[in-house]
């Protein structure tokens, strides 16, 4: 016998409890990183380096409010912008569907090229694109999905726009972090609209990174006191912002979390000082057969510490296993994209859970180092 | 065998504060033990025995006077030098066998060797050694729950001895036997005075129990009768 060993037939003397807490420790360490994972998904955005370089300039009053077309030729002459185009969220339903997953955004095709500079196009080429005004770019990933090819057609019911979009892909588009939107002519959808003269937004690129403030500055500045007041911010602060309209399913899932953790510390808390409680007796003979505070605290803490590490690696790797098998960008339609269990979440799920055992092991521990081995002796079992 | 004391008691007393009350469980004892000897314990209950028992073992601490082992003020170790000095001087039988259930007999003897710098074959033959020694070599794989009460005090015994310790304390360890297998636990206890120089101190309220000690002390309220 080992003091491993030793520890090891404690920890399972109770081989029902032992196993119930070890499936609590699971299911609650799989929960609180499925929670996680969900919490990252919706609060961080795809990222790339190119998108670091894009300002997005917007209506200051909200987002639904268009700009007016007229104030291209003030953007591009400010200094640093490298690229501008119209970028006008269009919006709408892809054939019968009645919630579309995927964005329809009109475009300026000549300068539309220069701005997503990660974005390769395959089967087909910018110039025909800029020929053909009823012609589209379809993100790679929306082509595999709806087995899509060149040359179909798409229809899309509009939404926000009282008028529907008859596209024909072009090419397909691939190279970004979300390839799935469908580019189309601007001037398409000022025709079908009656040349209002407005865009949704302007999409810039900037020359570097360094420069992105001071071009969002003068951006805003241009505008000033203008009957269109305009708001800049790079592309990821704009995803952000459009985040931040989730604040409360984060604070949500957040809270979750919090009552799963609590509630797990409960659960494990109360198991060990009961394991611990019933085997008062037999540990202060351990302490008149020569054994230390120190040993029995090790004994406790491992036996705790051991339980909810087998807890945490069958619930977080159980949950790692699940979400990567699935496919669940096509299980929920696309809504969520990655659902990516990342190294630093399971992580934060294995050191909860560590600190778990811990936890648990003190209370115990510290009635174990209180009671006199006399004290103990008399306790019943 | 030598005449001198292994244990040495000089003024010994332990009082309990309860409120306002003080319990004198143990008042002014003095004795000394020889080593060697199977001292026996006696005297109505409340009397103070185990307390004595304790302080002598090092499981408890007395109010005042002290207690030596082998020369050793044990009330003067810290807590830390008092569990080492336990494990290599003093082995433990109590009333209710104490054994751990899910632990075999031959691990439940081997629990103190743990804390030795013995390895596994040395544990083991110590072990098997001890086993033969209360006369259950076959039963080393057994757990305690497939045992009777007198094999598992005996277990208990094979525990107390396997570091091979000077001093056996033993609380009432046939309270809970019928007579035949008291007789056993008693005959173990009383050959490894005689055969093994070890020195039983053994509390009991039997006495018939008590004929197997080479001396008895009697207890009342805390002092030694005459
Ligand atoms: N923790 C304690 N707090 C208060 N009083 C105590 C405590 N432990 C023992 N006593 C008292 O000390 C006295 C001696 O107790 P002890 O256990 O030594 O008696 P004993 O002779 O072993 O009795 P028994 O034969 O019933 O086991 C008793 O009056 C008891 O009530
Ligand atoms: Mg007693």
């Amino acid at each position: 016998m080992t003091f491993a060993s030793f520890i090891a037939k404690n920890a399972l003397r109770n081989k029902r409890r032992a196993l119930l807490t070890v499936v609590s420790v699971a299911v609650s360490c799989g929960l609180l990183v499925t929670l996680l994972t969900l919490q990252r998904e919706l609060t961080v955005p795809p990222e790339s380096e190119a998108a670091s370089l894009r300002v997005i300039a917007r209506n200051k009053v909200s987002l639904a409010q268009p700009l007016p077309a007229k104030q291209l030729s003030v953007v591009e002459k400010i200094p640093g912008v490298v690229a501008v185009s119209p970028f006008t969220y269009f919006g709408g339903n892809f054939r019968d569907e009645t919630v579309t997953s995927f964005a329809q955004f009109a475009v300026d095709p000549a300068r539309f090229r220069d701005l997503i500079v990660e974005g390769k196009i395959a089967d087909g080429s910018y110039d025909d694109f800029i020929k053909d005004r009823t012609s589209c770019f379809v993100g790679a990933d929306t082509m595999k999905r709806y087995g899509l090819k060149i040359g179909d057609k798409m229809r899309f019911t509009g939404t926000f726009y009282p008028v529907d979009l008859d596209l024909k892909i072009l090419a397909v588009f691939q190279g970004t972090v979300d390839d799935r939107g469908v580019f189309f002519h601007h001037k398409l959808l000022d025709e079908l609209m009656g040349n209002p003269g407005t865009v949704g937004t302007w999409y810039l690129r900037v020359a570097s990174a360094d420069v992105a403030n001071d071009v969002i500055a003068r951006v805003d500045k241009a505008f000033e006191n203008s009957s269109a007041e305009v708001r800049a911010e790079t592309e990821r602060a704009f995803q952000m912002g459009f985040i931040s309209m989730l604040g409360n399913v984060k604070m949500l899932i957040g809270s979750i979390s919090a009552v799963v953790v609590f509630t797990l510390v409960l659960v494990t808390v109360s198991t060990m000082s009961m394991a611990i409680r019933e085997r008062f007796r037999e540990l202060a003979v351990l302490k008149a057969l020569g054994f230390k505070r120190t040993e029995l605290f090790g004994f406790i803490l491992a036996e705790s510490f051991g339980l909810a590490a087998l807890g945490a690696w069958v619930g977080i790797g159980g949950s790692w296993a699940f979400w990567t098998l699935i496919d669940l960008q096509k299980l929920t339609n696309g809504f969520l994209l990655y659902f990516e269990v990342t190294p630093r979440i399971m992580a934060t799920g294995a050191t909860v859970a560590a600190l778990l055992g811990i936890v648990s092991a003190i209370g115990p521990a510290l009635a174990v180092a209180r009671t006199s081995v006399v004290e103990g002796l008399k306790t019943l079992d | 065998m030598a005449a001198e004391p292994i244990v040495v008691v000089r003024d010994l007393s332990k009082i309990y504060r309860q409120g306002d009350i003080n319990v004198v469980a143990l008042d002014h004892v003095s004795l000394d033990i020889t080593a060697g000897e199977f001292v026996v314990l006696m005297g109505p209950s409340g009397s103070g025995k185990s307390t004595l028992l304790h302080i002598i073992a090092g499981i408890d601490r007395p109010t005042s006077g002290s207690a030596k082992v082998q020369g050793i003020d044990i009330a003067q170790l810290d807590e830390s030098q008092l569990a080492d000095w336990r494990n290599q001087n003093v082995g433990f039988v109590f009333q209710s066998f104490n054994l751990i259930p899910v632990l075999t007999a031959a691990e439940n003897v081997e629990l103190p060797l743990l804390l030795t710098d013995l390895n596994g074959r040395e544990r083991r033959k110590q072990v098997q050694t001890a086993l033969e020694l209360v006369g259950l070599a076959d039963r080393g794989h057994h757990r305690p729950d497939q045992m009777s009460g007198g094999q598992q005090q005996r277990v208990a015994i094979a525990r107390a001895l396997v570091t091979d310790p000077a001093l056996i304390v033993a609380d009432e360890p046939t309270g809970n036997l019928d007579a035949k297998s008291a007789g056993d636990v008693l005959a173990i206890l009383r050959s490894l005075t005689l055969t093994a120089g070890k020195t039983v101190v053994m509390v009991t309220h039997d006495p018939k129990s008590a004929a197997y000690g080479s001396r008895s002390l009697h207890l009342e309220k805390g002092e030694i009768a005459a």
